[in-house]
């Protein structure tokens, strides 16, 4: 691959990681419904798109992004693809195949691993958070 | 004083002997004719096929049968329930199907079934063909790969009916009427503990039926299936390749439903029900 076309790549990665970090600031303060569900929930968890890397502190339900990620940190579990995936995931009517978290990791278009029960404990608060980005309500 | 809004809908308890013991299941149904059993996915119970049964496009020639396995909807587990785990297998659930039919006293009934219940319908076709009148198989395969470990489905720190919906609620499409969808999800909500892991257990452990489907006869006994291009559980290519394996199978792909084709989107699927039902009906003749 050109360098030309790494630097493509690492652009819409970083577009793709901003989208998703303004609809969890946004979008999720306008959803009573979704903070309500997670409102038990105390965990740190990992969002990869392509190379960047969001950190997901979620303290009674709220999640903030960490701006840096610090040395040596860990988190309880990682949900990582490349941009082609989390752009397919977030169309307004996504495609057969696309449409959720599990139809991608099935495909493996998707990985997802770490200490799963904070995600499996809470798994439709999460599937409904990283899908925040899709306008429409396919959800 | 307004009348009261009944739907056609009448449920009642039947007792139905199942291998060794008395089962009370409840079964609803409406409309004459030709009897149309229903079969519901794993975890779920028989209000799936709610819509079907109001539908008089269908009802005017079928009686539609929906019954709760035992363990479901509001058939209690068998007595002594408590003592063990639940666990369905082939030849459990074949024996359910038919007892029921045998308790009904239904003249080769057509037997609909959907995801467990599109499993186990070319089973019946296999092993008691001539016995029904046709099989429709919705979401059905002879085989498909697992997408999670069942264990998440019944464990304590985690509750059993959030995580259930959560993990099918992939499987509805966006298409999908948000009404319906989330009351597709509720059922799973509603589940028993154990019980869709149970009946997973047949799906993914004890009904590999690949190479074991030798001999159907498609002119006896049409075997209809019908997959929604959303359900990457059992995908519209696991039907194919079944529908390729059995000579005669009539294959439909479903655009924009998912795995719950009757409960997600009624509309949508009867335009793909409809053309078969009026076959089976013509074919009765």
């Amino acid at each position: 691959m050109s360098d030309c076309n790494e630097g493509r790549d690492a652009q819409v990665d970083r577009e793709l990681a901003g989208r998703l970090r303004r609809a969890i600031r946004l979008a999720f303060d306008g959803d009573a419904n979704l903070q309500r569900r997670g409102r038990h929930l105390e965990t740190r968890c990992l969002i990869q798109i392509g190379t960047e890397r969001l950190l997901l502190e979620i303290h009674a339900g709220r999640p903030t992004i960490a701006e840096q990620i610090p040395l040596l940190c860990s988190w309880a579990f990682a949900i990582r693809a490349d941009a082609k995936a989390w752009s397919a995931l977030w169309q307004p009517v996504p495609a057969p195949g696309s449409h959720d978290v599990f139809a991608l990791y099935k495909r493996g278009e998707m990985q997802i691993d770490g200490n799963l029960q904070p995600l499996m404990a809470n798994l439709q608060y999460f599937k409904d958070l990283v899908t925040l980005p899709r306008e429409g309500e396919g959800r | 004083m307004s009348e009261p809004r009944f739907e056609p809908i009448v449920g009642r308890y039947l007792t139905v002997p199942i291998m060794d013991a008395d089962c009370r299941v409840y079964v609803e149904e409406a409309g004459s004719g030709i009897p149309l059993v229903c079969l519901h996915t794993a975890g779920a119970d028989g209000r799936q096929f709610r819509h079907l049964m109001c539908d008089e496009a269908v009802t005017s020639r079928y009686r539609v049968l929906a019954f709760d396995m035992p363990w479901h909807g509001k058939s209690y587990p068998p007595v002594g329930w408590q003592d063990c785990e639940y666990q369905l297998t082939t030849e459990r659930y074949v024996q359910t199907v038919r007892a029921f039919c045998k308790a009904m006293a239904l003249d080769r009934p057509v037997v609909m079934g959907c995801s467990i219940g599109g499993r186990i319908v070319p089973q019946l076709a296999h092993a008691h063909g001539p016995e029904f009148r046709a099989l429709i198989g919705l979401e059905a395969a002879d085989h498909q790969q697992p997408w999670y470990d069942t264990a998440w489905l019944h464990r304590g720190d985690v509750h059993g009916g959030e995580v259930c919906a959560a993990l099918v609620s992939g499987l509805v499409a966006p298409q999908s009427p948000a009404q319906h969808r989330h009351e597709t999800l509720w059922q799973y909500m509603q589940g028993g503990p154990g019980v869709f892991k149970g009946d997973l257990y047949f799906y993914r452990v004890d009904s590999d039926l690949r190479g074991k489907l030798a001999g159907i006869d498609t002119r006896r006994c049409p075997l209809y299936l019908l997959t929604g291009e959303y359900d990457f559980s059992c995908t519209p290519e696991d039907t194919l390749r079944t529908a390729q394996s059995i000579p005669g199978t009539r294959v439909t792909v479903m655009k924009e439903v998912g795995h719950f084709p009757m409960s997600e989107n009624p509309a949508r699927f009867r335009e793909y029900l409809l053309p078969v039902l009026e076959e089976i009906a013509a074919g009765a003749a």
